[in-house]
């Protein structure tokens, strides 16, 4: 063992490097900062302001801030409802035993590698269009001219609009990993239950949901984490900045230090900083939450 | 994954009959994707007119879209700055991470579990907690003042921002090795590190593959970090070009142009797509990643 020891340093070191400059040392001082008051993100440590916890209550009474958390907590909630249950329907078809699986299933995750631009421009610019949108020319085709009329990225339909198209690109990774959670199950409990008499709802009900707990938690953890993010769509369905309808605390932490042309009232990258660390914790508290309340019960599968 | 041969059950209309609701809905939405898809490529063969026409192709294609797109509005220039980006990142990407990826798999040292643990929660970190300190420290570098060294800076960060995953990745694939081959390799006196280099690489080849179609799909759609590090004509990559270019062509009223734009960056990954959309499906789930 002792002649590897060479070879162990050799072959850590740049990975390790490489850690600690893009995570490790970033993530501890962002901590710091949201401590502190820092006029310009540039100054040095020596210029910063100790302000305690200053920045999280200016944060908190701060309404657009207040605002772009009320639109995160409705994406994270309402379009985690809708992609769940969409990812588990698909997945639990496409595991039923369907023709054509892998095709369906590559289309299905298709959009996941496609550009988030590219992808918000199509909804946009062609799904909601007034003039030759998607949903305008399918509802005057089906006679429901009221619904063909709908401004969707009027300010009252904006945000719904923005988390359909979010939703719609989302589905498939999560699709995926139900899918692969169901194909581990195996078919001697559903022979059993077959036997028993059991239908194919109460299958469902009764052995795939509560095995797939697991998988469940890799899903909610993993939503909250992309959520967490939400950047690209937000920016681009905004028509003007600080938008209301469609602002997350990133695009405001953007807003705020790296400045998207208007005055905000106040320069502080420890602001910015104070929103890294809220939505961190968070995410924390939902990774433990669910790794509570989604426990094992030691099933073996 | 489960193999595909159970697939091979005789026709079956009772059974079909069955799943007929599920290939109902798998077939809605399948539909839904095309059309979106189908007509924004339509769209940007058509010319503006058309498409506020909603006559899509009436004149037939017009392919100077393209030339218009690729030339005058400068999609040459992004693309190629994203090409180059993802190309070098995603090989040092494997150059750095697979002698670590293996370190971590074979290797018992102190810290082997700390760096583990410390990787597979770097992954869970919104980038928002890395980008301030980052900027500051760039800032005062003025490495963003030059576009030399603006440039390494951005294949610096592509790099480090995708070292938790691929590390990850990647250590879950040579822990599947057998041990046998270093054994063998041992016993006739081959050192270690020749040993990782000539027979553990390219046994690892599959997830290498996997892991770097990952790597470049995250890499050419990348938004945040380019945005606020590369956000100047000669540096920016394709996410953010096209967004300003979005914007500038609504103006312009080249929706026919804006279309052309979309398509030639949503290309490259999906042609990748096309050919291995098994392999990258097979490795959302199988490589046990991300969770």
């Amino acid at each position: 063992m002792k002649k590897n020891k060479g070879m162990i340093i050799a072959f850590m070191t740049p990975a390790v490097l490489m850690f600690v400059l893009v995570f490790l040392y970033p993530i501890l001082r962002t901590i710091l900062m949201s401590f502190f008051k820092i006029e310009n993100i540039t100054d040095s440590f020596s210029k910063w302001q100790f302000t305690g916890l200053a920045n999280f209550s200016k944060l908190a009474s701060t309404t657009l801030f207040k605002q772009s958390m009320w639109n995160l907590a409705r994406i994270w909630f309402i379009g985690g409802l809708i992609v769940m249950s969409l990812a588990l329907l698909f997945a639990v078809i496409l595991t039923s035993g369907i023709r054509f699986k892998s095709f369906f299933r590559a289309v299905i995750y298709l959009p996941n590698i496609v550009s988030a631009v590219a992808l918000a421009t199509m909804w946009l610019q062609y799904v909601y269009s007034p003039k030759f949108g998607l949903l305008k020319n399918f509802f005057s085709a089906i006679g429901l001219d009221s619904l063909a009329k709908v401004q969707w990225l009027s300010n009252d339909h904006k945000f719904m609009a923005l988390l359909l198209a979010y939703c719609f690109g989302m589905v498939g990774y999560h699709m995926l990993i139900f899918a692969s959670g169901i194909e581990r199950i195996s078919q001697e409990y559903y022979e059993a239950a077959t036997l028993d008499g059991a239908n194919k709802f109460g299958q469902f009900r009764y052995i795939t949901l509560p095995l797939l707990k697991g998988v469940f938690r890799t899903n909610i953890t993993m939503w909250s984490v992309t959520s967490v993010g939400f950047f690209v769509w937000s920016q681009l369905f905004s028509t003007v900045t600080a938008d209301t309808q469609t602002i997350t605390p990133m695009v405001y932490m953007y807003m705020q230090i790296f400045g998207a042309g208007n005055s905000m009232t106040e320069r502080n990258a420890g602001l910015g900083a104070a929103i890294g660390v809220m939505l961190s914790v968070i995410v924390v508290i939902i990774f433990w939450l669910c790794n509570h309340l989604l426990k094992d019960d030691d099933l073996e599968f | 994954m489960a193999k595909q041969k159970a697939q091979k059950t005789p026709f079956n209309w009772k059974r079909e009959l069955k799943l007929a609701p599920g290939y109902l809905i798998l077939i809605l939405w399948i539909t839904f994707t095309f059309m979106l898809l189908g007509w924004v490529v339509m769209a940007s063969f058509s010319t503006t007119k058309e498409i506020f026409a909603d006559q899509l192709l009436a004149s037939g294609l017009h392919f100077e879209n393209y030339s218009k797109a690729w030339f005058n509005s400068d999609v040459s220039g992004i693309f190629m700055h994203s090409l180059g980006y993802t190309v070098v990142s995603c090989t040092l990407l494997i150059v750095i991470c697979a002698p670590a990826a293996y370190t971590l798999s074979r290797f018992d040292f102190i810290a082997n579990k700390l760096i583990q643990t410390g990787l597979v929660s770097a992954m869970g970190v919104p980038v928002i907690m890395i980008v301030l300190p980052l900027f500051g420290l760039v800032a005062n570098l003025g490495i963003l003042n030059n576009v030399a060294s603006n440039w390494l800076l951005m294949i610096f960060l592509y790099v480090g921002i995708n070292v938790p995953y691929t590390t990850i990745f990647l250590m879950t694939f040579f822990s599947n090795l057998s041990k046998a081959f270093e054994e063998a390799a041992a016993i006739d006196g081959c050192p270690p590190t020749k040993t990782f280099w000539l027979i553990m690489l390219p046994m690892a080849q599959p997830g290498i593959i996997t892991v770097t179609i990952f790597n470049f799909i995250n890499i050419w759609n990348e938004y945040f970090i380019s945005l606020i590090f590369a956000n100047s004509d000669r540096l920016r990559p394709i996410a953010v070009g096209l967004y300003s270019m979005i914007n500038s062509m609504k103006y312009t009223g080249d929706w026919s142009g804006m279309f052309a734009a979309v398509v030639i960056v949503f290309l490259p990954t999906f042609i990748l797509y096309i050919f291995l959309s098994e392999k990258i499906i097979a490795g959302v789930t199988g490589g046990g990643v991300k969770g």
